[in-house]
């Protein structure tokens, strides 16, 4: 067998069964196939504990994630040389993401240890230095850094003396905790680009007693027993997910057995159990979380072995559905095999297959979609309805560090793609179709509040991108500061929906030449002369500035075939013999920029810089 | 899978190394990569193979194979 084809095998071992013996395996696999089909990240760790238990399973769920983690290990409790000496070998690893690991207990005796002893006036001073001195560090990291931080919280871990006066008090243990936690997140927000794992309620998850090692926290400053430590490389891999941009998008859902108890074909819909009271309440549940993934933007899709109409009457008509027929993107309800109708899926709501999470009941079908589709992210339901719930939502498929305007909206959105499908099915000419959907386009600069939108864009967009360069906020806040940085992005409605921010460039003028370090467009504004209208306004903003050309480049990806020829149907020269990627040329001394599509009212938002 | 065979499953994968080469003069000293954070992986896995808790002594005390096998049958566990 092939390396990588050993190292997906112990990844999928590692999916199945999470335990230390697997993640080890895996781990020494990675270890010796540093060049494995893996994308590397380079992840430099800070911490005053023993983390290594974690390492191999960190590791283990970023292989999951189709990341190879890079890691530094800095030395056991030296957190402040490494990050203020610029020289150390935290910086030297040159990280794309920080982790700060802080046990509570390496930090503060007052806070630990020394609690009872303390006054309230010792406690309230002693949370204001503990959050200082952490914030202090990650601003000075912030200055010699951009690379995204995590950093923990801190977990109730002792028993507290007190008993249960403790929760009597103000000025409690439990009560210190989270006043700290609070504290730290009041500042660690105030710094772009660092995020909070949340130790404290991944403690009260899995529970004190089997998250807290008290003998290896005597024995090696180790604190973390197993159960903890895998919970916490999940966590772990769902930021990592998150910021790279390899969260999932859709959630496909097989029907019987899984959105209600029982078989349509054969129970009919009076038959099926789905209801408010058991045995039908545990799928409504589950219906109810698949209806909170959609509202925070996840696409849903069925795919189910049934007579079409037999599920859509479920659809349209039980009354105790909470999914309706609105609320799915596309749907492939059929007697042919589930990968095939998983590709199907994947071309009609233009996604990549890899954005994907399939769940359902049937073992056999897990595991040929697994098998033909290794892309795909599977859930194999098992037990009781009423976990369902929780089988999803532990693996964090769909989380992102931020929640924008259009992901409230993406949904709908699609819905309604489908809708402009149909307007152009009854259209008679495209022309004619592209005018029917009165298409207008807002171009300016990101603001504050849609600069996370834009950062998101950049790292979630795969397809349509021409450089897939990703930028965090702060990175984006930089350069909006900086003059030769042009940043702007295109907002989209038509006759049928807002399509929100869909569209973001960013220019770099050096002198007489105007760079195009950003062009990406969402998949779903595709094919109606957008990124016509888009290229032409950068044109234009480059000439106004001054520059004699604009150059481009296109630096290919697994996924952004399809603008390979982009910058050339724009009408760019390829300069063959120019060696550097940014190839292709507008040179205003020869032609002018073109003129925007007819079809797409323009307007311009006055902060455009 | 017996006893043997279980425990010989948890040293190949936490220190990489062929089940067949483990016998009675397994230890700290012949493997290279049993350093003190393997130690802690060694620790976790056969707590978690053979559903056991070591006390504080004994997970420091287990440095070789026939330790190792001694103190699991402390816990009831046979060889």
């Amino acid at each position: 067998m092939s390396e990588n084809g050993r190292i997906q095998e112990a990844i999928n071992r590692v999916g199945k069964e999470r335990n230390i013996a697997n993640y080890s395996a895996l781990e020494a696999l990675l270890d010796d196939h540093p060049n494995a089909s893996l994308e590397s990240i380079r992840v430099s760790i800070a911490r005053n504990f023993t983390v290594e238990p974690l390492i191999p399973i960190v590791k283990g769920e970023f292989a999951r994630c189709g990341l190879l983690a890079d890691i530094y290990l800095g030395d056991y409790d030296v957190v402040a040389s490494e990050i203020l000496n610029k020289d150390s070998g935290l910086y030297g690893h040159n990280p794309q993401v920080l982790l700060i690991a802080n046990w509570l207990e390496g930090i503060s005796k007052v806070l630990t240890t020394e609690y009872l002893s303390s006054s309230a006036n010792d406690i309230d001073r002693e949370i204001k230095r503990v959050v200082n001195e952490i914030e202090g560090f990650i601003s000075v990291f912030r200055t010699n850094s951009n690379a995204p931080v995590l950093i923990n919280n801190f977990p109730l871990i002792d028993a507290p003396t007190l008993g249960i006066l403790n929760a009597q008090l103000e000025s409690g243990h439990t009560a210190a905790i989270l006043k700290l936690n609070k504290e730290l997140l009041g500042r660690l927000k105030t710094i772009p680009d660092v995020f909070i794992v949340d130790y404290f309620s991944i403690f009260a998850k899995v529970g004190i007693n089997q998250g807290y090692d008290e003998r290896y926290w005597h024995i090696a400053r180790a604190p973390l027993k197993r159960e903890m430590l895998l919970a916490l490389g999940i966590e772990y891999a769902k930021y990592i997910r998150a910021l790279k941009g390899k969260g999932k998008k859709c959630l496909v859902l097989d029907c019987d057995n899984t959105l209600w108890g029982g078989v349509i074909g054969e129970d009919g819909i009076h038959g099926i159990k789905l209801g408010t009271s058991h045995p039908g309440s545990g799928f409504r549940a589950f219906q109810t979380e698949i209806l909170n993934l959609y509202n925070r933007g996840v696409l849903l899709a069925l795919c189910s072995k049934n007579n079409e109409e037999d599920v859509l009457e479920v659809l349209d008509k039980h009354p105790d559905m909470i999914l309706r027929r609105d609320h799915i993107a596309a749907w492939q309800i059929n007697w042919n095999d589930k990968a095939s109708n998983l590709s199907r899926l994947a071309e009609k709501l233009n996604i990549g297959i890899d954005s994907f999470v399939f769940a359902d009941d049937n073992a056999f079908e897990c595991e040929w979609v697994e098998s033909q589709l290794p892309q795909v992210a599977v859930v194999h339901l098992q037990g009781d309805s009423s976990s369902f719930k929780r089988q999803i939502a532990d693996n964090g498929f769909f989380d992102t560090l931020s929640f924008t305007e259009e992901d409230k909206k993406r949904s709908e959105m699609y819905i309604s793609a489908a809708k402009s499908e149909e307007l152009k099915n009854n259209s008679g000419s495209y022309d004619e179709y592209l005018r029917n959907l009165k298409l207008c386009a807002e171009i300016g600069a990101p603001s504050v509040t849609t600069i996370p939108r834009f950062s998101q864009l950049t790292q979630k967009t795969n397809q349509f991108n021409l450089t897939t360069f990703r930028y965090s906020e702060g990175d984006i806040s930089r350069m909006l500061a900086d003059p030769s940085y042009g940043v702007y992005c295109l907002k989209l409605q038509d006759r049928f929906t807002d399509l929100g921010l869909i569209g973001v460039a960013i220019t770099k003028a050096d002198e007489d030449v105007c760079k195009i370090d950003t062009f990406a467009l969402s998949c779903r504004a595709l094919g109606r002369g957008v990124e016509d209208a888009f290229m032409t306004y950068i044109l234009e903003q480059a000439k106004l500035k001054g520059v004699k050309k604009v150059v481009g480049a296109y630096i290919p990806t697994k996924k952004n075939a399809q603008v390979a020829d982009f910058y050339r149907k724009q009408g760019f020269k390829k300069m063959e013999t120019r060696e550097e990627v940014y190839c292709w040329e507008w040179n205003f001394e020869e032609k002018a920029p073109p003129l925007s599509p007819e079809w797409i009212e323009l307007s311009l938002t006055t902060e455009s810089k | 899978m017996s006893n043997e065979l279980k425990l010989k499953e948890v040293f190949k994968n936490i220190f990489q190394i062929e089940t067949s080469s483990i016998n009675d003069e397994t230890s700290v000293d012949t493997i290279e990569k049993w350093d003190s954070l393997k130690h802690l992986n060694l620790v976790l896995a056969l707590e978690e193979a053979f559903n056991i808790t070591f006390t504080e002594e004994e997970s420091v005390e287990i440095m070789s194979y026939p330790l190792v096998k001694a103190v699991l049958g402390d816990h009831g566990i046979s060889f």
